[in-house]
């Protein structure tokens, strides 16, 4: 966890910083591809060398936050425009990080993929999966939430839209080599003008490399063997 | 005691010659038409696992033959890979609807001269009597067994001589198959596409015969495809049971569950932690429930494919040597036909009697 008192302190400050006018970040607009343009299938675990942690990520809009109220300020002395401030905003934004923990907790991901849909399993949490139809959007509705997913060019892009206004995007980008997978997450909530982001790598990783092949059946359960696959 | 064996076997005798004279027809289950839609994106909305609806396919035409030859009320009753012109009486079905919730299928009957006996869709909600402590029994039999009470309710309202037609038709029509340059003037249909005896061949007639022993070849060929079918059965008798099992449970489990999430008091004001965390782990909750039921049906397809891939390897290179059969003798046939009538060999048919649906 990355509750400090540092954080805590920050948690604080953040009415006063938080802005309900600034503008926000829209969703990106999914564009309505029919084949898949990357391919992102294999095993794949977190570089935590690379990826961004949460308080980082905390930290930086920090920062950003403190840089937009000076900006603010310096423009209300110079002319006008009123601050508005919401006390829950603070708060609010500090909840929306512990949850982008909670949603980026997966460190394994296992994805397979045709050319007609791909699924993302990833560990300890529900897998994302897309259908790729010629000319409209994947869509999933359920009074407990709606998923859209997609592609964005060559980047694949899920959403998911939460009852009580609390939305997850994760936008999957596979590097030139092919040995690194980008998933940034962006969490927002109608009660926070910010969006929050959280960037994490992937590196590919062989699943049987200590030489054991597991498949599943219905009546026995997980099958695992010692025996190389057929070739 | 000896005199009350002797008297119940003289019966039995007796009532099989009255029931084969009243009708014992030959029935032909082809497999199941699947009813996977083209359009894959609705497979998921129609909860639709095309593998599995494959392997049912192959599997419930077994289970219907069961009840129709546990009736005692049927001559020969075999599973087929196709509709065609060898069984008296043809049933046809669609899968319309399958899961551990209830079962909907389309069947479609017809007798050699094209008379529709049934076309009616059949439903049947899953009957948790099904399960017991030993396991689970087949849970939607009640459904096939009304099929068979329907098939038979209809049967007995035909008389002897419409049975005896129907076979009649049914051995021309296979005639026609084989040689339709020497049998196309035995049958006609009528205006409504039905099929009529226009002449019956002369008592003792030598192609007939050629052709009732090339017919009993066809049987054993089928007869051991159908045999094959029921290994697939039993084979998957036990898995099969467990997936319609697991799957009514994942579907009332979810079902259950999305009402109860989506009514849930809030845990706290919206935007905060703990309310983000219900309504994300609500949602996480009702998608890993689904997806279960998606590693389940990967778990069926895993136990059995090897089964059904073998079952359907055996059955193509059965009806593949039959085809081949076919051919040859036909080509007999014509042969020996050209030779004892004079008659040039053709090819070519004005009308196709072989076809089921023409």
């Amino acid at each position: 966890m990355f509750i400090t008192q540092t954080l805590r302190l920050a948690c604080c400050l953040l009415p006063v910083m938080a802005l309900i006018a600034c503008s926000t970040t829209e969703p990106p607009l999914l564009r309505e591809r029919t084949s898949a343009a990357v391919d992102f299938s294999g095993a794949w675990e977190v570089d935590f060398s690379q990826s961004e942690n949460i308080r980082d990520s905390f930290d930086a809009l920090l920062r950003e936050l403190q840089r937009q109220v000076e900006r603010q300020n310096r423009g209300m002395k110079q002319g006008g425009g009123s601050l508005s401030v919401n006390a829950n905003s603070g708060a609010s934004l500090y909840a929306l990080a512990r949850m982008a923990e909670v949603v980026t907790e997966p460190q394994l991901l296992n994805i397979s993929q045709s050319m007609t849909d791909v699924t993302v399993k990833r560990e300890g949490s529900f897998a994302l999966d897309c259908e790729f139809h010629p000319g409209q959007l994947d869509r999933r509705d359920s009074p407990l939430g709606r998923e859209l997913c997609g592609w964005d060019d060559h980047q694949l892009v899920f959403q998911l839209y939460l009852p009580d206004g609390l939305s997850v995007y994760h936008r999957m980008t596979l590097d030139p080599g092919g040995d690194r997978l980008h998933i940034a997450t962006t969490l927002r909530s109608d009660q926070v003008s910010w969006p929050f982001n959280v960037d994490r790598v992937y590196r590919r990783y062989d699943p049987n490399s200590g030489g054991i092949r597991c498949k599943q059946t219905l009546s026995k359960g997980k099958v695992c063997t010692t025996e190389r696959a057929p070739r | 005691m000896r005199a009350l064996s002797l008297l119940l076997l003289v019966l039995a005798l007796v009532g099989n010659t009255q029931a084969d004279e009243s009708g014992y027809l030959d029935v032909g289950v082809v497999v199941f038409d699947p009813g996977i839609p083209e359009d894959e994106s609705t497979h998921s909305a129609l909860e639709i696992f095309p593998r599995i609806r494959e392997a049912e396919a192959q599997y419930l035409p077994v289970t219907l033959r069961r009840e129709l030859v546990d009736s005692g009320e049927w001559g020969v009753v075999r599973v087929v890979p196709e509709a065609g012109p060898l069984s008296e009486l043809t049933v046809e079905a669609r899968m319309l609807e399958s899961s551990g919730i209830r079962q909907r299928i389309q069947f479609t009957v017809r007798d050699a001269t094209g008379r529709l006996w049934l076309s009616s869709q059949y439903a049947l909600e899953f009957s948790d009597t099904a399960i017991t402590a030993s396991g689970i029994e087949e849970p939607y039999r009640n459904m096939y067994q009304q099929v068979a009470a329907d098939l038979l309710s209809f049967r007995r309202g035909l008389d002897a001589r419409s049975l005896s037609e129907i076979r009649q038709v049914a051995l021309m029509r296979y005639a026609y198959s084989l040689s339709p340059e020497a049998f196309a003037d035995y049958l006609a249909t009528d205006a409504t596409g039905r099929y009529q005896l226009q002449r019956l061949p002369a008592q003792g007639d030598s192609m007939i015969e050629r052709v009732k022993r090339i017919r009993n070849q066809e049987y054993l060929f089928i007869d051991n495809v159908d045999e094959q079918y029921g290994e697939l059965h039993d084979d998957m008798a036990s898995t099969y049971r467990l997936w319609l099992q697991y799957d009514r449970e994942q579907s009332l489990y979810s079902e259950d569950y999305e009402v109860r999430a989506a009514s849930r008091d809030k845990q706290g004001p919206r935007g905060s932690f703990s309310a983000m965390q219900q309504s994300y782990n609500a949602y996480r909750n009702f998608r890993i429930q689904e997806q279960d039921l998606d590693e389940l049906a990967l778990g069926f397809n895993n136990e059995l494919e090897p089964t059904i891939v073998e079952t359907s390897g055996r059955v193509f290179r059965l009806t593949g040597t039959l085809d081949s059969q076919y051919t040859e003798w036909r080509g007999i046939l014509r042969e020996i036909f050209a030779i004892e009538t004079g008659f040039p060999v053709n090819s070519s048919a004005t009308k196709n009697f072989s076809d089921p649906n023409e």
